[in-house]
């Protein structure tokens, strides 16, 4: 799976429109709102990653996590920003600390919806 | 296990197999008209936010604290309906079965007996995903389900109040158990993957902001008849795992009372289904001709709907439930898109 932005998106729709046609670049573009030239233009790496807005529209469309599109064009969701701003220093040191667990130990820290007592 | 991402319920059962999920949303819609008239689907327009209880510990009655579980608001009169999905195994052809049962108040949603832990099939007392997409109402009869509808808790529309005389759980009640590893072996042996279906663009609409002042807890109530099949368990018993079973307690907050006490305003009104009817946007119809619906039940079908209760009482609590007669109607046959968002 290619790790460059175009590149990841390209590799995807052109998978998607291998069973159905509605994955033209011309289609796509229309449906998440983007000139097709401008978005073949992205695919190429001619331009660079579109805003957070059309990040989200095209993982939408493409079914690719928003979050996993928007780290491909290096942006942190404006969600995400918001959390980490709020309690800037805290969240810096936990990501920190985190980085060297492996991915079972990280889902350990999933916060469980609690059930008590009906 | 059970997490809340992204205003969803996510069911996990790891000890039975990583692929063992479900998800579960609560989607907002149309309040279809309580006129006689069986409708079909109305169509979702996006997912109710949720909340830990635990995050506004200060704000939310005792006992809620004590359920635990999770909150969401609605105002009076709105509809709402549940989505289940779960991520496909590709090698398998399915995600991973699960029976999910659904109480409103802790009346059963499907028998309309009272709540008592546990799957039970005289009569069937869950819904089997995949296969059973959603749920939007009581099953009052083989085929045909009356609209969940949020009622302030107290006034004796609830079909807990109904059906117990009193007022006291309210909410919603969740509790799902996924098929046993060995039986998923046995029904679904490894086959060659396919390439994964992919996801409908959504359209996102909300109207209005909600203007509502009631008490702060709600509860849900029988609104018009619908079109919706409850399917028959198509395995058997002893294929769920009744030790790994998960639960929640989903609170019904008046939606004033939310925005004062998370600083979020509620969804915007869903348009009536008058309005959406004239707009000329769909409806829709889901059969599984394969499957076999559950009877409905006697004591549900006994429930008196809003309209009615209200017209007894010499009150109106529902406001514009003019008779829409559904122009388009999607009939989903396989892809259980029904969200507008």
């Amino acid at each position: 799976m290619p790790e460059n932005f175009g590149d990841f998106v390209r590799h995807r729709r052109e998978m998607l429109r291998a069973g159905d046609p509605r994955f033209s670049v011309r289609q796509v573009a229309a449906r998440v709102g983007l000139e097709p030239s401008y978005l073949s233009k992205i695919e190429r790496g001619e331009q660079p990653p579109p805003s957070e807005e059309s990040i989200r529209a095209l993982a939408g469309d493409l079914g690719i996590d928003p979050d996993l599109l928007l780290a491909l064009a290096g942006k942190v969701g404006s969600d995400l920003q918001k959390i980490i701003l709020k309690r800037p220093q805290l969240f810096a040191e936990l990501l920190r600390d985190l980085r060297h667990l492996p991915d079972h130990a990280v889902l350990r820290l999933v916060r469980e919806v609690r059930d008590g007592k009906w | 296990m059970i997490e809340l991402t992204n205003d969803a319920l996510q069911f996990s059962f790891p000890a039975v197999h990583p692929g063992a999920r479900l998800h579960i949303d609560f989607q907002r819609t149309l309040r279809i008209p309580d006129d006689g008239r069986d409708y079909p689907l109305p169509p979702g327009l996006g997912r109710f936010p949720l909340r830990h209880v635990d995050d506004v510990a200060g704000h939310v009655p005792a006992v809620w604290l004590e359920h635990g579980g999770v909150m969401l608001p609605m105002s009076q009169a709105e509809a709402l309906w549940l989505s289940f999905s779960g991520p496909p195994l590709e090698d398998r052809g399915t995600a991973w079965p699960c029976a999910i049962r659904i109480a409103t108040g802790k009346i059963d949603a499907v028998t309309g007996k009272p709540w008592v832990s546990g799957l039970d099939r005289g009569p069937q007392n869950y819904l089997v995903h995949p296969g059973q997409p959603w749920l939007d109402g009581y099953c009052v009869e083989r085929g045909v389900i009356r609209q969940f509808v949020a009622m302030p808790l107290g006034e004796g529309y609830t079909a807990e109040e109904q059906l117990t005389g009193r007022g006291e759980h309210g909410g919603i009640q969740v509790q799902v158990f996924p098929m046993k590893r060995a039986a998923f072996e046995r029904r679904f042996p490894p086959r060659p993957p396919r390439p994964a279906k992919v996801k409908s663009a959504m359209l996102s609409r909300s109207l209005g902001a909600a203007a509502c002042a009631a008490p702060m807890e709600m509860g849900l109530a029988a609104g018009g008849r619908m079109r919706q099949e409850i399917y028959a368990d198509r395995f058997e018993l002893s294929d769920w795992d009744l030790e790994q079973g998960s639960r929640v307690f989903v609170h019904l907050t008046n939606s004033v009372v939310w925005q004062a006490i998370t600083g979020q305003a509620p969804p915007g009104r869903p348009p009536t289904a008058a309005d959406y009817g004239r707009a000329g946007l769909p409806w829709f119809d889901y059969y599984d001709e394969a499957r076999q619906p559950v009877p409905g039940s006697e004591l549900l079908r006994r429930l008196r709907s809003v309209l009615e209760l209200g017209a007894a009482r010499g009150s109106a609590p529902l406001p514009e439930n003019d008779a829409a007669p559904p122009g388009r109607v999607v009939r989903l046959p396989d892809r259980r898109v029904r969200e507008w968002r």
